[in-house]
This record gives structure tokens, C-alpha cells and sequence, in this order.
């Protein structure tokens, strides 16, 4: 509790002097102002200068002291109730900044992390295509040239048949052949041939 | 390989000798004549060419059939193939005596095969154009040989002239083949 001599700016005993001065000027005016006061009720008006003025004196003398055992506690309690409250909404402001700051790191690095996590996904589909793409020209260049090789062998076969086919006939037109000359050839035929060849027989040089 | 060789330098040797003495072709027909006996009498190769035979047996034995058959040369030759153990070379050394005293003698040496016997009108004919086409003397040997079915085969060293059916019909043969190739 603060002391009121010290809150206002005038001593308290300057003040209990003046109150009592009020008081005794007010039982003396109230004495000596008789005929007013009733010719002031007569009037209407019911005022009684000297309690007036004593009043005033009781008030200044009471007045510190109420300041001092209700107004000032109740103002310091609702200083103190203020301060509080302000601290208590300064602490809520303080959180609630520190939430929206969180709130705003915690949706900045969701924010990033989606970000990355969208570009991670990005970058496995993009790879994950270009895996596809790769094994599906591989697969194709594979087919192609299973494809393409299966076809030479055929061709190949072919030929190769074809030729053993071919040489097959002229073997057995060869065979034929030489069965028949063998069955016509005589002593006669044979020494023209050989004649022939007396005749014609050159040595290459 | 290196018995060849080997009868080529004791041919090389004996042919020299030979050519000095002026009995070429007396050597050469003793060569001849032993190469022969070898080749057709079983238990003679088989004495003088095995190996348990002692070298001074063979010679004992080889003066005892030759001495008074072949020239003196050649008795000589005998002796020094049997004791340097050298009996295998005999054929080889009279096959190389032969070939050295043709290249000296500008002789050729030619193969001649046909399908039947050649009457000797041809064979004279045949050697006569030869010798013109070759422009030396030719020694021919006719061999008989029915696969080839007519006509006449010359083999000169590795020269083949061949005028047969048989090779005819081989390079028809051949030129079809050649040909069913190239179709390809």
C-alpha cells in the first residue's frame, strides 16, 4: 500500500489543517449565520452554509484517507488486474505470433517439402519413363533383330537348300551321265578320243 | 622328309660318280632291277629291310646275289646304304637317281592314263607331240585306269592335261556348281 502523503502533491497534514479549518469555519458560520440560513429556507432554498462548509472540511480531511485505504489499492488492483491482463494478452499475442510464425515455418517447410516430394515424384516419373522408353526401344531393337535374323536364317536355309537341291540334281544328271557314256563308250569312240586329244593337246606355257 | 633327304644326297652322289664314269644308265637300271626285286619278292624285303638282320649279314648276302649283276658303282652304293643302315632309302634313293639323271638329260616325265590300252601307234603319236610341246625328249608311263571312261589323262609333275570323259564331266560338273553359286 503507497502512502497518500506521498501520491499527492500537498502534505496530508497541510490537508488535515485546512479540513479542520473548514470544520471550525463551519460550526462559526453555522452559529453566526442564523438569519440566513432561515431566510434561506424560507425561500426554498434548505442550505446551511456552515454544515456546507464543514462538510467540505470532513471531505477534505476523509478524502486522503479513502484515496489511501480503497482508491488507491482499487486502482493498483486494477493496475495490477491490467497489467496482467495485458501481460496475459501480450503472452497470448506473443503465442499466437509464435504459432502464426510456426504455423507459417511449419506450412513453408510442408510448402517445401511437398515441393520436393512433387519433384522427387516428378523426377522418378520422368525416370521411370525414360527406363520404359529405354527397355521399350531395347525390347523393339531386340524383336527387330530377332526378327531380321530369323529371316537371314530363313533365307539362308533357303538358299542353302535350294543349292543342295541343285547340286543334288546335277549330281545325279553327272551319275546319269557317265552311266550312259560309260554304257555307249567302245574301243572305236575311245581312240578317237584319244586322237581328239593327240590333236589338240597344248602344254600352257 | 628327311629320309628324302637322305636319299637325295646319296643320289646326288652316286648320280656325280655315275655321270663321271659315263654308266648312267647302267646304275640306273641296277637301281632299277633292286628297287624291282624289292618291291615283288616278300622275303627278300623282308630280309633286308628288318631290322634284326646284322648289316654285315645283308652286305654277305647282297655281293652274294649282286656283285656279278650290277656294275661295280652300284655294288659300291649297295654296300654303303647297308652298313650306314640306310636299306629303307633303297626305292627312295633309285626314285631320286631317276629324277636327277631327267633333270640333267632335259628329259620330261609324264603320266599318261586312258581308259583302255593305248595301241602303240597312239603312244608314239601322243610321246611325239609332247616332246614338240615341251621341246624335250619324254619319258611316258601308261596307266590304265577305267574310271576314267574314254579318252586319255596326261600328268606332267603338277600339271594335269586331261582329255578324259571323266574329266570332262567333272568340270561340267564343276562349272554348274559354279554357276547355281553364282546364281546366289
Amino acid at each position: 500500500m503507497s502512502n497518500p502523503q506521498k501520491k499527492s502533491g500537498m502534505p496530508y497534514l497541510v490537508k488535515l489543517i485546512i479540513g479542520a479549518i473548514f470544520m471550525a469555519a463551519g460550526v462559526w458560520i453555522s452559529q453566526n449565520t442564523t438569519e440566513l440560513t432561515h431566510s434561506l429556507t424560507e425561500k426554498g432554498i434548505p442550505l446551511d452554509l456552515g454544515i456546507t462548509v464543514s462538510v467540505i472540511g470532513v471531505f477534505i480531511i476523509l478524502i486522503p484517507v479513502i484515496n489511501y485505504y480503497y482508491f488507491t489499492p482499487l486502482a493498483e488492483a486494477i493496475n495490477e488486474r491490467t497489467q496482467a491482463l495485458e501481460s496475459t494478452f501480450g503472452e497470448a499475442e506473443d503465442l499466437r505470433a509464435e504459432m502464426s510464425k510456426m504455423k507459417s515455418d511449419y506450412e513453408q517447410r510442408l510448402a517445401a517439402t511437398e515441393a520436393e516430394a512433387r519433384s522427387q515424384i516428378q523426377a522418378q516419373i520422368k525416370e521411370a519413363q525414360a527406363l520404359r522408353q529405354t527397355l521399350m526401344s531395347e525390347a523393339s531393337a531386340k524383336a527387330d533383330e530377332l526378327v531380321k535374323r530369323a529371316q537371314q536364317e530363313i533365307e539362308g536355309e533357303k538358299t542353302r537348300v535350294l543349292n543342295e537341291l541343285r547340286s543334288e540334281v546335277v549330281n545325279l544328271t553327272l551319275s546319269a551321265s557317265e552311266k550312259i557314256l560309260g554304257e555307249n563308250m567302245d574301243s572305236d569312240k575311245n581312240r578317237r578320243l584319244v586322237a581328239e586329244f593327240i590333236e589338240k593337246v597344248e602344254v600352257p606355257k | 622328309m628327311a629320309e628324302s633327304k637322305v636319299a637325295r644326297r646319296y643320289a646326288t652322289a652316286l648320280f656325280n660318280t655315275a655321270q663321271k664314269n659315263d654308266v648312267v644308265k647302267s646304275v640306273e637300271d641296277d637301281l632299277s632291277a633292286i628297287a624291282g626285286l624289292l618291291a615283288n619278292d616278300h622275303k627278300f624285303r623282308s630280309f633286308m629291310l628288318s631290322p634284326e638282320v646284322g648289316r654285315e649279314e645283308k652286305v654277305k648276302i647282297a655281293e652274294k646275289l649282286f656283285s656279278d649283276r650290277v656294275t661295280a658303282l652300284t655294288m659300291q652304293a649297295l654296300r654303303l646304304l647297308l652298313v650306314k643302315r640306310r636299306e629303307n632309302e633303297i626305292e627312295a634313293l633309285r626314285d631320286e637317281f631317276v629324277s636327277l639323271r631327267r633333270d640333267h638329260g632335259s628329259v620330261a616325265y609324264v603320266v599318261v592314263t586312258s581308259a583302255e590300252a593305248m595301241e602303240q601307234d597312239q603312244r608314239t603319236a601322243l610321246i611325239s607331240k609332247l616332246q614338240s610341246e615341251f621341246g624335250k625328249s619324254v619319258e611316258a608311263d601308261f596307266r590304265i585306269d577305267g574310271r576314267l571312261i574314254g579318252g586319255v589323262r596326261v600328268q606332267v609333275g603338277n600339271h594335269v592335261l586331261d582329255g578324259s570323259v571323266s574329266g570332262s564331266l567333272r568340270r561340267l560338273g564343276e562349272a554348274l556348281r559354279h554357276n547355281i553359286l553364282f546364281q546366289n
